[in-house]
Formats: C-alpha cells, sequence, structure tokens
C-alpha cells in the first residue's frame, strides 16, 4: 500500500476509529483533528509500517461492511450532536470494575420460579410497626410491593376491635376503588365504607376509605364546626402513598390532612421508598402529641434482579453480580456492556448509519 | 438492527425464558396501541385452556361492566395472551386487564408509565423500555424513586420467587439513568405548599387570623425551611468564630468605620482627575449630533455636517452649517438644543463636509422648519453619586489616620468586610426561610380582600362564608363567574360544558364537535374574565372544543357512549376522565344549594344527565 493509498483510507475512516489507533503510537492524540491525526499517524508508522497497516485492517475489519463516503476528502471533526443522550455514555470517567467474574445467563435465571405454598409469617418490619403504632404515629418507608397493605389491614383490625374508626386514604379514585373491594372481602362488606367526590356507600362502617381530599374537606368542615363524621371517635387514619407528599400539585392536601388531623387518632404513613423518611417522622414528631416512630426496610421480599434483552432477541444480566449492586451503578456485565455499545454505536444519529 | 425489539419477538422470548407474566412499560399510549397491533396476524396462540381461563374471567367482568363486551382488543387478549393498559382506556377495561392480571392469565401487558403510580399489580417481570417520561410537555429522565417504583412491580410475593426487571433498549433510552436508578438510592422528597385562595378562607373561617402563623408553622414545608435555616444558622455560628479575632478595636464597629473612611480616601482621590473631562450631558449629546441633526447653538438653528474630537481643543467639536449659509466650527457645548430631527445629508469627505447640492437643500429645509421642534429626549447617565461634600470635609475628622489599631484595621479589613457580608446575606435568607409562608400567605389575603370575600380584619365576608365550599383548581375563576351570574339562565348542559372546560388542563390536539354559539359566548365572558384574574390566578385552557363534547353529552339524552366516542378523536379514557373531573366540580357547585338554590338546582340537573351509560356502571 502506498503512503497516498493509506492516507486515503485513514481519511474514509470515522474519527473514533482513528483514535483507537492512534492509541499507544501518539501521545495526546485527542487533541488532533481528523486531518492532523492522519498526518501524525503516517509519521509515526513510517517505522513500523507493516504493523500499523495490519491494526488498521483488523479494526476496519471489525466493524461490518459498509458504504463509502461519496466524498473521499471527509470533513473535519464532525461533531457529536448534542441532543444525544447517550453520548453521555462514553464520556463518563469509569470506576473500577469489581474483579469476581461476571455471571452466566443461566446462574442468572436460576431460582425462578414459584414458591411452594406456605402459611402467611409476617416480616419483622411488619410487626414492628403494627406494634409501634401502640406508642404513637409511625412512618413506614419500604420499597414497593413489600407488603404495606398488611400493615395497613392488621393496623385497622386492631383499631377496629377497638371501636374506634378507621379512615384509609388513597391518592386516586381508582385505588380507593380497589381496596374498597379488597378491604370488603378481608372485612365483611358492612365494614367497610367508601367516600368519594360523587359516591357515599356506608358512611357509617368503621372502616371508610376515600381519597385524601375527601379527608381534607371532612377535617376542614370540622374545622368550621360543622361535624360531618364522628372525628371524636377517630382512632386511625392511614395515608397510603404518602410519597405524594411530594406532588407538585396535591402534595399540599397530604400535609393539610396531617396538620388538622385530630390529635387523639393515630396516624399510620405508608410510603414507597423515599430519601428521606427520617424527616416526616421528624415533623410528625414535632407537630402531633404523640412521638413518630420510623419503619424502615430496604430489602425486598422478593428479590429483584436486573437483566438487559438486546433487540436481535438476546437475553443478558444487566450487572455482572447476580442481585443488584447497590451503590455500584458500573459493574456492568462486560457482555451486555458490549452489546449497549454495539447498540448505541448503530443507531446514533452520528454512527455511520443515518 | 431495529432500533428495538419486535413485540411478537418479544413476548416470544419472554416465554421462552419462563419470565411471564410481564408489564411492559413502553413511552407513549400510541406505543402500546401499536404493540397490540404487532399481534393481529400473529400465530404465537395461546393453549385452548389459557384461552378458556381468559374467556371466563372476562365475562365475569363483562357481567360487571357491560360496556367493555365490544372491546375492539378482546380478540387479541384472547388469543394472544397480551392487553394494553393506559389512560386512553376505559377504567373498566383497566379493571378487566387488572383482574386478568391477578388471575395470572395474561402473559404480557402493555402499559404507560402512569400505571407505576397508579394501581398495583405485580408480574414477575418488567420491562423498560425507556429512561426519561413526559411531564407537562418536557421528556426529563427518571428519578431513582421512579425507576425503582417501576422495577418494584416485578416479583410477587408468594407467587414469585425472583423478579426481573429487565431493560431492552429503544432509541429513547440511557442506560446510565436507569442502572443508577437500580443501584442507587432514592431521592429525598421536598414539601409542595401550595397556598390556595380556598385554603386561606376555610382556615380564616376556623381561626382567628392570629392564629395562622403557628398553624403555618405546622407545616412540613416550614419544617423543610427551618432545616435550611439552621444549616445557615450553624453556618453563622461559624462565621461568628472567624469574625472573633477581629472583634471590637478602638472603635466598636471598626469595620464600617474603616469602610467610610477608606471609601472616602479613594473617592477623594478620584475627584481631581474627573474634574477635567467633560461633563456626561456633552459625552451624552455628542452621540446624537451626527450629520444632518438640527440643532440650536446660541440663539439661532443648524444643521450639523460634521463632528470630531481635536486635540487642540480640549472639548470634542461640531462643524455646523448655519442659518443664513454660514458654516462654523464650534464646541459640542456651545449646542443649546437638539432637536429630534434629521435632514437628509450626503456626506463629503473636504469642506463643506457635504455635497453643494445637499447645502442648498439642506438651507432651505432649516428655512422651512417651524419656530418650535420637540427636543431629542437623551437620557443622561448619572456619574458616580459624589460623596457629599460634607463627608469630604470631614475626611480630617475621622480617627484612623492617627488611630493607633489603623494598621491592624487596614490589614484585616478585606477578610473582615467579606464575613460580614457573608453573614448579612444569610441573617437576610434565614429571615426569608423563616417568614416565607406567612408573606405567601399574606398576599393571597390581600387578594380575597380586594375582591371582598374577606372583610379587613381578615373575617370571611358573606360571599367568603359560600366561596370556601369550591375547593378545586381555579377557584377564584369559579366563585368570580357565580357572583358576576355568569349562569343565570344558563342551561344544564351550558354550566357543565363551562366546567369541563376550566377543569381540563390538558392540551392534546384532535377533532371535536362544534360548539353551540350560546356556548361559544358564554365561554368568550369566561375567558375574558379568566384574562383579568390571571394576575392571581393562572387561567385555564378553556378549550371551546373540550366544552363541546361535554355540551352534548348532556344536552341530548340519547346520544350513546359510543356515539360521544366517534364524534370526536378523542380517547376514551380522556373522554371518561373528563367527564368524571366534571361531575366533581359540578358536585362542588351543588354544594352552595343554601346560598345559591338555582344554580345548584342547574349543577344537579346536569349530575343527573351526566351519570349515565358508562359512567353510571363505574363506581
Amino acid at each position: 500500500m502506498t503512503t497516498q493509498e493509506l492516507e486515503q483510507l485513514l481519511a474514509q475512516q470515522p474519527i473514533a476509529l482513528l483514535h483507537r489507533l492512534a492509541r499507544g503510537r501518539v501521545q495526546r492524540h485527542f487533541r488532533a483533528g481528523k486531518r492532523r491525526l492522519i498526518e501524525i499517524l503516517l509519521r509515526h508508522s513510517a517505522e513500523n509500517r507493516a504493523g500499523f497497516e495490519s491494526d488498521l485492517m483488523i479494526l476496519i475489519g471489525e466493524r461490518p461492511a459498509r458504504p463509502i463516503p461519496p466524498a473521499p476528502q471527509a470533513p473535519a471533526v464532525r461533531k457529536p450532536k448534542p441532543a444525544a443522550p447517550q453520548h453521555r455514555t462514553t464520556h463518563r470517567p469509569v470506576e473500577p470494575d469489581s474483579h469476581e467474574p461476571a455471571i452466566t445467563l443461566s446462574s442468572w435465571l436460576d431460582g425462578l420460579g414459584v414458591p411452594p405454598p406456605k402459611a402467611f409469617v409476617p416480616d419483622a418490619w411488619q410487626e414492628d410497626a403494627i406494634a409501634k403504632l401502640r406508642e404513637g404515629d409511625v412512618v413506614v418507608s419500604v420499597p414497593t410491593g413489600s407488603g404495606k397493605t398488611y400493615v395497613a389491614v392488621e393496623a385497622a383490625r386492631r383499631a377496629i376491635a377497638e371501636n374506634r374508626t378507621v379512615i384509609y386514604t388513597s391518592p386516586l379514585k381508582a385505588l380507593s376503588n380497589t381496596k374498597y373491594t379488597e378491604f370488603s372481602k378481608i372485612f365483611g362488606a358492612d365494614q367497610v365504607g367508601i367516600l368519594t367526590g360523587d359516591r357515599r356507600d356506608n358512611g357509617q362502617a368503621p372502616l371508610l376509605i376515600m381519597t385524601t381530599e375527601i379527608l381534607r374537606n371532612l377535617l376542614y368542615d370540622a374545622g368550621g364546626g360543622e361535624i360531618d363524621i364522628r372525628l371524636d371517635t377517630l382512632g386511625l387514619v392511614i395515608l397510603d402513598e404518602s410519597q405524594y407528599i411530594a406532588d407538585p400539585e396535591r402534595g399540599v392536601v397530604w400535609e393539610e390532612t396531617i396538620i388538622f388531623c385530630p390529635g387523639q387518632a393515630r396516624m399510620l404513613l405508608l410510603s414507597a421508598s423515599i430519601g428521606n423518611p427520617h424527616d416526616i417522622a421528624e415533623w410528625l414528631t414535632s407537630i402531633r402529641p404523640t412521638p413518630c416512630h420510623l419503619v424502615r426496610h430496604s430489602t425486598r421480599t422478593v428479590p429483584l434482579r436486573a437483566g438487559y434483552l438486546h433487540p436481535n432477541g438476546k437475553l443478558m444480566p444487566l450487572f455482572r453480580t447476580i442481585g443488584i449492586p447497590h451503590g455500584h451503578p458500573s459493574h456492568l456485565h462486560p457482555e451486555t456492556k458490549r452489546l449497549f455499545a454495539q447498540y448505541e454505536d448503530e443507531t446514533l444519529p452520528t454512527g455511520r448509519r443515518r | 438492527m431495529p432500533p428495538s425489539i419486535h413485540p411478537v419477538d418479544l413476548i416470544l422470548a419472554l416465554r421462552d425464558k419462563h419470565l411471564t407474566p410481564a408489564i411492559v412499560f413502553l413511552t407513549s399510549r400510541r406505543a402500546c396501541d401499536e404493540a397490540m397491533q404487532a399481534f393481529d396476524h400473529s400465530q404465537i396462540l395461546l393453549p385452548p385452556i389459557r384461552q378458556q381461563a381468559i374467556a371466563d374471567v372476562l365475562e365475569k367482568v363483562i357481567a360487571q361492566y357491560p360496556s367493555i363486551a365490544e372491546h375492539p382488543l378482546i380478540p387479541t387478549v384472547q388469543r394472544i395472551g397480551v392487553a394494553a393498559h393506559h389512560a386512553g382506556h376505559l377504567p373498566s377495561w383497566k379493571i378487566a386487564v387488572e383482574e386478568l392480571m391477578r388471575h395470572g392469565c395474561l402473559d404480557a401487558v402493555f402499559a404507560t408509565t402512569t400505571l407505576a403510580a397508579g394501581v398495583d399489580f405485580p408480574a414477575r417481570t418488567v420491562i423498560i423500555t425507556q429512561s426519561s417520561i413526559r411531564k407537562s410537555r418536557d421528556f426529563t429522565d427518571l428519578t431513582i424513586g421512579e425507576v425503582q417504583q417501576i422495577a418494584g412491580r416485578a416479583g410477587r410475593r408468594g407467587k414469585d420467587l425472583v423478579g426481573f426487571a429487565i431493560v431492552t433498549p429503544s432509541p429513547y433510552i440511557d442506560l446510565n439513568v436507569l442502572t443508577k436508578g437500580f443501584t442507587g438510592h432514592p431521592e429525598a422528597i421536598n414539601s409542595q405548599f401550595l397556598i390556595s385562595y380556598p385554603m386561606v378562607l376555610n382556615l380564616l373561617k376556623a381561626h382567628p387570623l392570629d392564629q395562622i402563623q403557628p398553624i403555618l408553622a405546622k407545616s412540613f414545608a416550614q419544617f423543610q425551611l427551618n432545616q435550611r435555616a439552621e444549616v445557615l444558622e450553624r453556618k453563622l455560628d461559624g462565621l461568628r468564630e472567624q469574625m472573633e479575632p477581629f472583634g471590637p478595636r478602638v472603635c466598636t464597629d471598626w469595620i464600617t468605620e474603616w469602610q467610610t473612611f477608606d471609601q472616602v480616601r479613594r473617592q477623594k482621590s478620584h475627584r481631581a482627575p474627573a474634574r477635567k473631562h467633560e461633563p456626561p450631558e456633552i459625552t451624552a449629546r455628542f452621540h446624537f449630533l451626527t450629520p444632518g441633526r438640527v440643532v440650536g447653538i446660541g440663539r439661532s438653528r443648524g444643521v450639523v455636517l460634521r463632528q470630531y474630537r481635536s486635540k487642540g481643543q480640549k472639548s470634542p467639536m461640531i462643524t455646523a452649517l448655519r442659518q443664513g449659509g454660514g458654516i462654523t466650527e464650534s464646541p459640542a457645548s456651545t449646542v443649546t438644543e437638539v432637536s429630534d430631527r434629521v435632514l437628509d445629508c450626503v456626506d463629503a469627505p473636504v469642506y463643506p463636509w457635504c455635497t453643494p447640492e445637499s447645502v442648498e437643500e439642506l438651507l432651505r429645509h432649516l428655512e422651512e422648519l417651524p419656530g418650535r421642534l420637540p427636543e431629542l429626549p437623551i437620557l443622561i447617565p448619572k456619574d458616580d453619586e459624589p460623596i457629599p461634600d460634607a463627608i469630604v470635609q470631614t475626611l480630617g475628622d475621622f480617627a484612623c489616620p492617627t488611630c493607633p489599631s489603623r494598621s491592624a484595621c487596614q490589614r484585616d479589613y478585606p477578610h473582615a468586610s467579606k464575613l460580614r457580608q457573608e453573614q448579612q446575606r444569610h441573617l437576610k435568607s434565614i429571615q426569608a426561610l423563616r417568614t416565607s409562608l406567612w408573606h405567601r400567605f399574606q398576599e393571597k389575603i390581600d387578594v380575597l380582600q380586594e375582591f371582598g370575600y374577606l372583610t379587613p380584619t381578615a373575617h370571611l365576608t358573606a360571599d367568603g362564608e359560600w366561596a370556601r365550599l369550591i375547593r378545586i383548581d381555579h377557584s377564584l375563576l369559579i366563585t368570580e363567574l357565580i357572583r358576576a351570574d355568569a349562569f343565570n339562565g344558563a342551561d344544564p348542559a351550558m354550566l357543565a360544558a363551562v366546567m369541563s372546560s376550566i377543569a381540563h388542563d390538558d392540551d392534546r390536539p384532535g377533532a371535536f364537535p362544534r360548539v353551540s354559539s350560546g356556548l361559544g359566548s358564554l365561554l368568550g365572558q369566561v375567558r375574558k374574565l379568566a384574562l383579568s384574574l390571571s394576575p392571581h390566578e393562572d387561567p385555564p385552557l378553556l378549550r371551546a372544543d373540550i366544552a363541546a363534547v361535554t355540551e352534548r353529552w348532556i344536552g341530548d339524552p340519547s346520544l350513546t357512549w359510543i356515539g360521544l366516542c366517534k364524534s370526536t378523536t378523542m380517547a376514551e379514557g380522556d373522554i371518561y376522565r373528563l367527564l368524571a373531573r366534571t361531575l366533581e366540580f359540578l358536585s362542588q357547585l351543588h354544594t352552595l344549594k343554601g346560598t345559591h338554590p338555582g344554580l345548584a338546582d342547574t349543577a344537579s340537573r346536569a349530575i343527573a344527565n351526566l351519570r349515565r351509560g358508562v359512567l353510571e356502571e363505574l363506581p
């Protein structure tokens, strides 16, 4: 290959390939533009032209065949489009990978199945939450699907046994309806009532389900002197999905409800995992007559594994460990990393494919 | 390679690895619908037993909610065991899908991420195809909490030993966001304490004004503000400690003392050269003394031909063509007035600085000009405010030049003054943090007093008494409409239509039925009022097309649900939600039966008309 041919071949390659080629050959090659880079590469390849050419061929061969761009004189550096968020991946400093070997797909899939039926035994945190409710208010912050409903049901059962009224609120009407059906099955239809903007079923039942807005309105009307509901016998208020307190539009309703909730009633706040549940607990302690306990639990009852499905149908673990490596987002499975890089390469607008 | 996996391949892969049932989260409703269409001609059928099981469950749900009996997705659901579940569907359809999932009949549900926050039905596997969601028109990256909420649907307690969250790339994915979401710690949540008008009215109904501040102090918002204030206070303590070595010297407030002294010193030295410069009026005017400008020089008038700064002359100069034809050079300071007229003038590089023709032209124009010309308003930039002479006079009175601690003050001043500035900044922000809620509350009180819902002593007026019962968005607009008697004589359909256009906050385009002329003019009035209220309350979208949908449904009791859906391109679920929200607004109006019996009656008639068909069958 003559120097001129080589130069032309280099000019046809994407700049990323040239940089890879320059790695170990040229110092500070990332500073150079394409034309300059080619110049430097040619100068440095003078000593070992054969090795240089074979490296180039390997790099070119790694990429699938592509149409040769019409203009042999490629434009200088093509700037990556700033709109492509995927590019962030490549520029992040990579933290060192763990040195254990990555797991295989079969061991990742291992353990899939249905557990043998066994009697329900409440988790320690569930028992804890129910016990703490005797002493004061409780904030529960646990991952999705850990069994918050069990705590709500047990707490409600105990309050009803003491002839106290229980109010259960959820953020959405649809959720209220689901819970109404669910609780009616557990406690019996005559024990459960529902209040929504336009529906009032069994309003005298000991367990009342409503949206948080309705409860807020009830508390306001009580504050205005028009007692609507038996607030004096109110024993327990359960606020489900209380992470809604951070909702930009509706969050204030949760705050109002908590501020105006009568002092003799206990509060049970059920929330998904949030970063600062202790703040909520502290806040409740500071404004309510009884101290508030925080029940927090971060491991999931059913363990979670993360996977990666390539568009060609190939399934791989996402991380190199079998579970989720908490705190180590970069412990990706090497094969997944390669597949995803390949995917990005082929779909990115800056790649050779348009 | 395709940009993302084909739905049929996806289901096959999941079945192959025994990863069903799965929830597939897609970016949009359309993506869900298209995924369902992909199965139209697919032959990956379920075994007959499972098809039968699905049919059984569906039959039960249909018995309860007949509206979904004809749902177009049912054949695909039965054949393949996949379903779509998103906000465009009727609640009854969503209930059916949830019921099927609960019985374990389905292999996959295609859903939008709204599902993650709403109803909970878990699955063995969750498929994630996106790393951002649409929040009020913009796509934002998923937070860690949201990723965990989505992934948390994987793994059913008692039915699965392990749950799987599987990422599959699509053009909308940033793997980093997701891996961070999986492995990270959820974000802290922050209070969003919006003070609304009904809140103010209701609080003031129950509590006198002087008790409000303690109530606001009980909010989570104030709790978090206090936390921030405490951080600042700790910083303040640290600053105080750092300031200690700079404690009182000869004078107690030596920093201020030195600052004034230092300033005066500097000012003094600057003053002398500043005098030599031209006065600022001249500088400001000189910019406008361009060729052709008509100016007054002394008592006569002239046209500027050129301007220059001569080295021999200290002041800037102009060459002007005077009345009578003379061309004079004069300092710019002799210009007594600058008019706003500029005459056409062709420049030339040598005397007389413009072409001879234009000299004559100019002279003619100059003679024709009226006696008085408006002056050009020229803004004169203020010079640095000079220190009043009185202070300068007393420079000798400062103790500093002879003070024994002068050198220490001079040395410490830069550091100490920086610390003190920081201290003052912190004090100000602490003050703001402690009182901001109260100020926001007071702003609302002011508005309510201005509109007459509150007396000057912050008690509820007669209007305030009923207005506090309207506890929905845009309450100020609604109460003002009621006070303006805007609904006087409006029929139920019209009232409901206006309410629905106030309630609706989605700007999805589409095709809608026509608006009746009566409704159109009423909406025009509402829009005018909403605009005039906009300093106090964000105006609603007030879409007439949306109002027309509601008007048709309520105005025509013989209209069926299918008929309504056919009249617009709005999705069924959206129409349902629109009507449900209208119902909510109407039932708020219904609570005003004590003070506005006519309106409450119209509202209740509208509610009666609204609740039929699909809206009646649902809880």
